[in-house]
């Protein structure tokens, strides 16, 4: 490490700011945790400190934790550092990830050096069988700090680098501040499993951060706050109403749990259901099944409530009944098996006012519904409603023209660009589709509409005539399509609207409504009736008036001059379509992309940034852009829409982070037990580990000194698991292999294959777990199921309350407890392991006879396949996919593993060529299962 | 009470050893008929199937009494149960020490948590003492419906809203597995993560070669 002699680092940086200076310095003098505000250019940070690192040659630096776009980042910002310091040594940035790299090209690579972004799951089975020796290694870099726990890979990783290597460095990184305040001393903790010692926390309220952003000039920033139609906040609101009462059946159905938190203003959180499932963890298994959809519910919602403002009405609206489609009841079924939310007035209003905002019926609605053969009925016509934030758009783009040709900016750096930040990819499709048919005119569209507006300002009229067009056809095939999926669910459906009082309802008598009824009159039954069941249901509109819908709205003259609709982003085709732009009069439409917008801005240099959705990350890039660039000037547009929630989500971003920094500020000032950790904790990592990680295991004793610490051979899928960093820290030597048979092998007798519940639950739904059995009860003389419950989840099974009451169930059971019967009555020579959490599985692992590796990983392998078997490793979820096709059998899915290579070419095989595969039955029910079509 | 005939004949019902005389998880043995029989074991659930029973509270006080009834039972029976009723807070050692007898002695291990859940055990080991398993060996049949939102919903983060939005836009299970990612992110609800994780899943080979 030559390059340590610091101050005159031999390499030129790309920090123009002075806290980031600051950090690098102190980055290159010391190992800490960076927790750095959003926004601030962390991997900026990151790529100049591993580029100071790559300048100096002759080291084996290691990133892990990084995501593909990070990585992605990293590789070209250290070529492009590389190429401007013209430093020699550089070698730039390698992966190493799953498929692309096999042992023997690792090895190399680890010893020629450099700087390397890999897969924890890689790093952790190399450094455990000495591919790679940890004491050679000059340092490692921790990406999203934040996710490591203490049971992590990560985690594990360090561990085993700090048992070794005592002198490298070892620098860790987090842009989110929010997961180290939860839980008890979290930032002590969260410290402890990083091996460091050293938090250094930048928020934007950093003196010297607050001084780089603010001293010079301000971006200048203008605001909007845009109002909803009252259709929207129709639409807000009753979603609402519907999360309100979501949460409290939630909260009666489960009492004893901490639920301050749990109400509609916190709802609006990013994570508000993955809250509310941490919580319920420990009692999953036992959370009654109309709790778990509840919980399902609260997402389903929240993203209704998104697409709410960022969807065109039609979208929305199809959105909607996509989701109607999704939960509405199984046919016959009399289960109240349906989201409780969709009983109620509000949900009513919801759909309703969707469906209104794009058409409405014209004459007389009550009787659209109520009465499908009644004369006295016109036809539906489109309402299209616009989506507010278009309209202002267009004018601050105006605006932005106008002002750019009376008074001409000076000149300066920037290009005259304007850049239009959204959401996500599907709105800034929506805005470019927008802007670009904004000024067509269908000629001749309704009456009314055109006297309105005189002055033809820009409309989406265009654009939502089309998506009218596409929806309504989109529904038609769709209908076809659950009539097929759901025939005689669809036939109930339409019994109860169309043919109302003509056939009887095929739906069994259902309980009588015990709500209120729906207000009479007009509103309530233009929209969706209710089932027979008091759940909601779309009328449907009859065929003569969609009809008479889509005549209405048939492409006019002008229209069909426009080119076809753009599916997708021309961009793609740059290839095809190159050529270079005029930088000065461009309009670029960018969704918000983390860290990747700071690219943007520097390439685009926009003199005009509008940001059509808020993000505070944003606005501090665009400070940081702002302040590193003192020629170039800068005018924000910023909008939103007035009372709704994605202003209070913005608000509430904001204020958390800050709440964050100032909490992790006050523990960082009473921290003693980070400063206290000295060498000793890490010389001895087993007992530090027991220790610290988790007290329920302390008082067990010294654990037995032996010459040979006990080995465990485990296979290499099972380090997703915590228990093989745990069997680590146990002192226990633990051997990654690729098994075929069985997860951990104890000893030449014992094979263990371990199920946590959630694995139980569906390995006996698929039938994986029986099979499993059988193999290892071929090859091993003791194998054992272990059951391993979660730490933090409570140590029962599920109940079976609702089987006492239901004399049915005993004759025919289903639950957990009688699988496991059958599992035992069929093997009795399996025996079964119960483990309350990981921890204890590490305890239980202990002391057994000394298993041979080499012999476990050929146990179960199909040799006659002639191939080596280290060089196997299998995908689990295109597996599972497969397990979910008809026809499939455990048998035959090996067959079809072997010869199709993925399950893009098994759908679009000959079903002559899967029949040769696996038998003429099961050929033709693959073959169905694919290509059934459902539009017939 | 009222007699019926057959109904007390001896395999149909499980035998108990009157050393279990008072034990709470009887009254929970409903569905089933009982009997005392002098038997080595606690329980006998079938022809070839036994079981002894244990609350975890008694085991700590007297720790010697579970080894001395497994010896009494010596190597009769074909499939031996634990059956272990957790009654005790700190159960992590006594579980531990039990694993491990219950691999020595040829036992398999059964936990419940209630006299209720004890007693369920129990009936289910003799009801389905002659049930074929059927019901863990494959996956049930279901409708077509059903399987095609299985299948599309392996991949995390897929919804059956999402499911039901991809047939229906694309008509047939090939046709979405083969549509490209652009038209995959025009539909509702899938967002970049969601086309990414599906396209991936479709398109990864089963078996990587290294």
């Amino acid at each position: 490490m030559q390059a340590e002699n610091d101050g005159l680092p031999p390499v030129k940086l790309s920090l123009p700011l002075r806290y980031q200076q600051d950090l690098f310095h102190e980055l290159r003098q010391e190992d800490e945790l960076v927790i750095l505000a959003r926004g601030l250019g962390l991997l900026r940070v990151v790529t100049n400190l591993l580029h100071s690192y790559d300048a100096a040659g002759e080291n084996l630096v290691l990133v892990i934790g990084a995501d593909d776009r990070e990585l992605e980042w990293i590789g070209e910002a250290l070529a492009e550092h590389a190429a401007i310091s013209n430093s020699p040594m550089a070698r730039g940035f390698r992966l190493i990830n799953t498929d692309l790299v096999n042992v023997g090209q690792r090895e190399k690579m680890y010893t020629e050096g450099g700087i390397y972004g890999i897969t924890s799951r890689i790093l952790v089975v190399d450094l455990l069988s000495s591919l790679l020796d940890p004491s050679t290694v000059t340092g490692i870099i921790v990406l999203h700090a934040e996710r490591v726990i203490a049971t992590s890979l990560e985690a594990f990783i360090l561990r085993i680098y700090r048992q070794h290597n005592k002198n490298g460095f070892l620098k860790a990184f987090s842009d989110s501040p929010e997961p180290f305040t939860t839980g008890f001393a979290p930032l002590a903790s969260m410290m402890r499993n990083l091996f460091l010692r050293k938090p250094s926390l930048w928020p934007r309220f950093h003196v010297t951060v607050a001084e780089a952003l603010e001293g010079r000039k301000k971006a200048e920033v203008i605001e909007f706050e845009v109002p909803m139609t009252d259709a929207m906040r129709d639409i807000q609101n009753a979603v609402l109403e519907c999360v309100e009462v979501s949460i409290s059946e939630l909260k009666k159905s489960n009492t004893g749990l901490e639920m301050d938190d749990w109400n509609v203003d916190s709802a609006l959180h990013k994570n508000f259901d993955a809250i509310i499932r941490r919580q319920l963890d420990p009692v999953w298994h036992r959370v009654s099944w109309k709790s778990k959809q509840i919980v399902n519910d609260l997402g389903v919602l929240r993203t209704i409530l998104h697409c709410l403002l960022t969807y065109d009405a039609v979208a929305f609206n199809r959105y909607l009944d996509t989701i109607l489609a999704a939960s509405s009841p199984p046919p016959g079924s009399t289960r109240q098996n349906q989201s409780p939310w969709l009983f109620l007035d509000a949900a009513h209003t919801l759909f309703d006012t969707a469906k209104r905002r794009v058409y409405t019926a014209k004459v007389n609605a009550a009787e659209v519904a109520n009465n499908a053969n009644s004369t006295s009925l016109d036809s539906l016509s489109p309402v299209l409603e616009e989506q507010p934030k278009w309209a202002l758009l267009a004018e601050i783009l105006e605006e932005i023209e106008r002002d750019a040709y009376f008074n001409p900016p000076p000149r300066d750096d920037s290009n005259g660009t304007i850049l239009i930040m959204c959401g996500d990819e599907g709105t800034c499709r929506q805005l470019r589709e927008y802007l670009q048919t904004m000024h067509v005119r269908p000629e001749d569209v309704e009456k009314q509409e055109s006297d309105d507006d005189e002055e033809r300002g820009p409309s989406a009229a265009f654009m939502m005539r089309r998506a009218l067009r596409n929806y309504l056809n989109w529904k038609r095939d769709f209908a076809k399509v659950s009539a097929s999926l759901f025939a005689e669910n669809q036939k109930a459906l339409e019994g109860a609207t169309d043919r109302q009082g003509g056939t009887p309802s095929l739906r069994p008598k259902a309980p009588p409504n015990k709500r209120r009824r729906v207000r009479g009159g007009s509103s309530a039954a233009s929209g969706p009736g209710r089932a027979a069941n008091g759940s909601i249901q779309l009328a449907q509109d009859t065929e003569a008036h969609v009809a008479g819908l889509l005549a209405e709205i048939q492409p006019t003259g002008a229209e069909k001059l426009q080119k076809e609709e753009i599916a997708a982003d021309p961009l793609i085709d740059i290839d095809d379509w190159f050529e270079m732009y005029e930088m000065n009069d461009l309009l670029i439409v960018h969704p918000y992309d983390g860290d990747m917008d700071e690219h943007v801005l520097e390439e685009v240099k926009p003199r005009y940034v509008i940001m059509y959705e808020p993000d505070s990350a944003f606005i501090r890039r665009i400070e940081v852009y702002r302040s590193s660039h003192t020629d170039r000037n800068v005018r924000v547009y910023f909008m939103y829409y007035g009372g709704s929630v994605e202003e209070q989500r913005y608000l509430s971003a904001v204020r958390r982070e800050k709440d964050s920094f100032t909490k992790l500020i006050k523990e960082r000032a009473g921290m003693s037990v980070t400063l206290t950790l000295d060498a000793h904790g890490i010389d001895d990592p087993q007992e530090h580990f027991l220790r610290t990680v988790n007290t329920r295991i302390a008082g067990g004793g010294r654990l037995a000194a032996t010459a040979q610490p006990p080995r465990v051979v485990v296979d290499t899928r099972e380090f997703r698991s915590s228990l093989p960093s745990l069997l680590h820290g146990r002192s226990i030597v633990v051997v990654p292999c690729q098994l075929t048979v069985g997860d951990y092998i104890l000893s030449p007798n014992i094979c263990v294959e371990r199920k946590s519940i959630r694995d139980l639950i569906s390995s006996f739904n698929n039938g994986r777990l029986y099979n499993q059995a059988e193999t290892m009860l071929q090859h091993y003389k003791n194998p054992m199921l272990l059951i391993e419950f979660d730490q933090n989840k409570s140590f029962t099974l599920e109940p079976f309350a609702d089987l006492l009451h239901n004399p049915s169930a005993i004759s025919n059971p289903s639950d957990l407890q009688s699988k496991l019967v059958l599992l035992t009555l069929a093997f009795p020579r399996l025996k079964v392991i119960w483990s309350s959490s990981p921890y204890q599985t590490a305890e239980i692992f202990e002391n057994q006879e000394e298993p041979d590796p080499i012999k476990a990983v050929q146990i179960g392998l199909d040799l006659e396949s002639g191939q080596d078997p280290s060089d196997q490793t299998f995908n689990q979820t295109p597996q599972d996919m497969l397990r979910a096709i008809p026809g499939i059998t455990e048998k035959n899915l090996n067959r079809l593993i072997l010869d199709v290579a993925n399950v893009h070419e098994l759908a679009n095989m000959e079903e002559e060529d899967i029949s040769r595969l696996i038998g003429k039955e099961a050929g033709r029910q693959v073959w169905r299962f694919f290509n059934r079509s459902l539009f017939d | 009470p009222q007699v019926i005939p057959g109904a007390r004949s001896g395999p149909s019902s499980i035998l108990v050893s009157p050393r279990q005389k008072g034990n709470p998880i009887l009254n929970n043995v409903r569905s089933l008929p009982w009997e005392y029989s002098d038997i080595p074991a606690d329980y006998v659930l079938g022809g070839t199937t036994c079981a002894l029973f244990l609350s975890l509270k008694y085991h700590r006080l007297h720790p010697e009494y579970v080894y001395s009834r497994i010896r009494q039972l010596g190597h009769k029976y074909n499939l031996r149960i634990l059956l272990t009723m957790v009654d005790i807070t700190n159960h992590e050692e006594s579980l531990k020490e039990l694993s491990k007898t219950s691999l020595v002695n040829d036992l398999t291990l059964i936990l419940c948590w209630s006299a209720a859940e004890a007693g369920r055990y129990l009936e289910l080991f003799k009801s389905c003492e002659h049930t074929a398993p059927t019901s863990i060996r494959a996956a049930q049949a279901t409708s077509y419906a059903d399987k095609v939102v299985e299948f599309v919903t392996v991949p995390r983060s897929i919804n059956k809203t999402d499911a039901l939005g991809l047939v229906s836009s694309f008509g047939s299970v090939r046709a979405g597995v083969n549509a490209r990612p652009e038209e995959l992110s025009l539909m509702a609800g899938w967002g970049e993560a969601k086309v990414q994780r599906w396209t991936s899943a479709v398109r990864e080979n089963f078996r990587v070669k290294r």
